[in-house]
């Protein structure tokens, strides 16, 4: 098994009406992208504030980089940046100025960090302007440079897409992707929009009503999410015979009861089921299968509010 | 420590409200005496100038610093800029103490500015008339600068309990304001109000101008008290903020 950035055991919170995390196991592997995905309310605040040490957990501990001790998970906080919930910022100080601020509180050598750090959240030409009269786009690009000093290894970000135009949440995605295949930087990014986190992340973390309930690799989360038809025949041999020969294609299993599942051809249904009738098959079913990643989620948590 | 130190040094120079309030309290220095020279039928007395500001300003020292706890200390969690300190590595009684160093320090320039200043200024243009005594001056200094300290910790308690502005702001003005008369009433009826009361640094603000008539043993009481307190209210305020759950 991989080494994890971050590990978290039965972690619990439970304020005093509301039972905001239950028992949660979640890890998060080095040098993965990890979406944190729940609804409003689901408690994916709730965890990242447990792992930066703003709120203390009811029971359950957290390991970050291995260290469980206080004081040593304290230490370990250094080598995380991390944005939670609305933007953080000191309003009558430029650009250049919050980060310096931040600059200093972290100990991070070296002054030229500061506009470098601008420079790639594309902020580097806001020169005198106060944080106050920043745009919301702009905010959320401050908030993350500000998580971005000193290099962190782990980047916690909570629903830092939030107000940015289509082409800040592409840029800031290609920023992400970079750091991560680059620098190797390991990433928890939260969201209550799956597909807004489909494009960047490669492991899943479901959470709802305070629990984990799923947790997945990007690789089985397409698995579930593919679209394909579900093919029954009287002859399953020979359809796939056919499928091969006349379709071409190879692109298709048949699954233990003697479905076939065609991931090809999934625009020309005619295309497929002419080919199967013209070689004589009786086709018995015959439709679309799959989902989209959000209707997946929704079913998802559907399954655990009726079940 | 050295960088929480630093950063919050940063910030504080970057402070309005700090900005604006020694920038007020400066030409109140420069002006007050500018006016009284001016006006004034005879030559001012550097001396008398000394005693008066020392009489008021009390108030700058209970007063002004209650802005700039809200403003420096409170909107830390208003706006959110908390969750960034406390989650940058350092622990929570390293970032309070910082916090409560730097916060003293501003509330201590408050606090020397009008004595310091309206000397200065009253020195130059009555072309050094009547000085005050050179001790007297240094202790009374010293004095301020010890209340001040004193004061801003225990407002930076009240600031870390409220974590809002406007509220630290409005409701520590009240209490600095009411302490002595709601004292005073309570110590008429129950001794052991008038005993908190006679040693609390309420009441010694007031008593520290007469240092030069007092004998050693209330010296010291008047120097240990506001260390005391400073020390106290400043643990309290570690307790309070390392059980606290920053939003
Ligand atoms: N200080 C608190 N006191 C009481 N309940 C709280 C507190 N903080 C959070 N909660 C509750 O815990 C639950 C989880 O909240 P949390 O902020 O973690 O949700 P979230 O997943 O981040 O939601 P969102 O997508 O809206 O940001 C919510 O029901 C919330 O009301
Ligand atoms: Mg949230």
């Amino acid at each position: 098994m991989k080494d994890c950035v971050l590990k978290t055991n039965q972690l619990s919170k439970q304020y005093k009406h509301q039972v905001a995390l239950n028992k949660v196991n979640l890890s998060i592997e080095k040098g993965s992208i990890y979406g944190f995905i729940g609804q409003n309310g689901a408690g994916k605040s709730t965890l990242t504030r447990l792992v930066t040490g703003l709120a203390m957990p009811t029971s359950g501990t957290v390991e970050l980089f291995g260290e469980t001790d206080e004081r040593r998970l304290i230490q370990a906080r250094k080598r995380i940046g991390a944005t939670i919930e609305q933007p953080a910022i000191y309003p009558h100080m430029t650009a250049a100025e919050n980060l310096e601020a931040h600059r200093l509180l972290k100990g991070v050598p070296g002054k030229e960090c500061v506009q470098k750090t601008l420079a790639l959240v594309g902020l580097h030409d806001t020169g005198k302007k106060k944080a106050k009269n920043f745009s919301l786009g702009m905010k959320q690009r401050l908030i993350l440079a500000i998580a971005l000093l000193g290099d962190p290894e782990f980047l916690i970000l909570d629903e830092p897409i939030n107000g940015l135009d289509p082409m800040g949440v592409v840029e800031i995605r290609e920023l992400l992707k970079k750091l991560n295949s680059e620098k190797g930087v390991t990433i928890l990014i939260s969201s209550h929009i799956l597909s807004e986190l489909h494009l960047l992340a490669t492991h899943y973390g479901f959470i709802h009503k305070g629990e984990l309930i799923e947790q997945m690799t990007l690789h089985q989360l397409e698995d579930k999410c593919q679209q394909y038809f579900h093919i029954k025949v009287d002859n399953t041999e020979k359809a796939a015979t056919i499928i091969e020969t006349v379709l071409s294609t190879n692109d298709f299993e048949v699954m233990p009861d003697g479905v076939i599942r065609l991931y090809k051809y999934l625009d020309q249904p005619t295309k497929v089921s002419t080919a199967l009738v013209n070689a004589g098959l009786i086709i018995e079913q015959f439709k679309s299968m799959g989902q989209d990643l959000e209707s997946y989620f929704t079913k998802l948590i559907g399954g655990i509010q009726h079940g | 420590m050295g960088n929480l130190l630093k950063s919050e040094l940063f910030k504080l120079k970057k402070d309005t409200s700090f900005k604006k309030l020694t920038l007020a309290l400066m030409l109140i220095a420069a002006l007050f005496p500018l006016i009284a020279s001016i006006y004034g039928t005879e030559q001012i007395s550097v001396n008398e100038l000394f005693l008066t500001i020392i009489g008021k300003n009390n108030y700058v020292l209970k007063l002004i610093p209650c802005l700039l706890a809200g403003y420096f200390i409170a909107s830390e969690y208003s706006l959110g800029t908390m969750k960034s300190i406390a989650s940058s590595g350092n622990s929570r009684i390293r970032i309070y103490i910082s916090k409560l160093m730097v916060f003293s320090f501003g509330a201590i320039i408050f606090s020397v500015i009008l004595p310091i200043g309206m000397t200065g200024t009253g020195a130059i243009l009555s072309q050094f008339n009547d000085m005050p005594d050179l001790k007297y001056f240094a202790q009374i200094i010293i004095f301020t600068m010890l209340y001040a300290a004193a004061f801003a910790s225990i407002m930076m308690l009240f600031a870390t309990m409220f974590t809002d502005s406007g509220k630290t702001i409005g409701l520590l003005i009240l209490i600095f304001l009411l302490f002595d008369g709601v004292m005073f009433m309570l110590a008429s009826k129950i001794t052991l109000f008038e005993y908190i009361y006679n040693y609390s640094v309420f009441k010694l603000s007031y008593d520290f101008i007469n240092i030069n008539a007092l004998e050693s043993i209330e010296v010291f009481k008047l120097a240990i008290v506001p260390i005391v307190t400073y020390v106290i209210f400043g643990l309290l305020g570690v307790l309070a903020f390392q059980k606290k759950e920053i939003k």
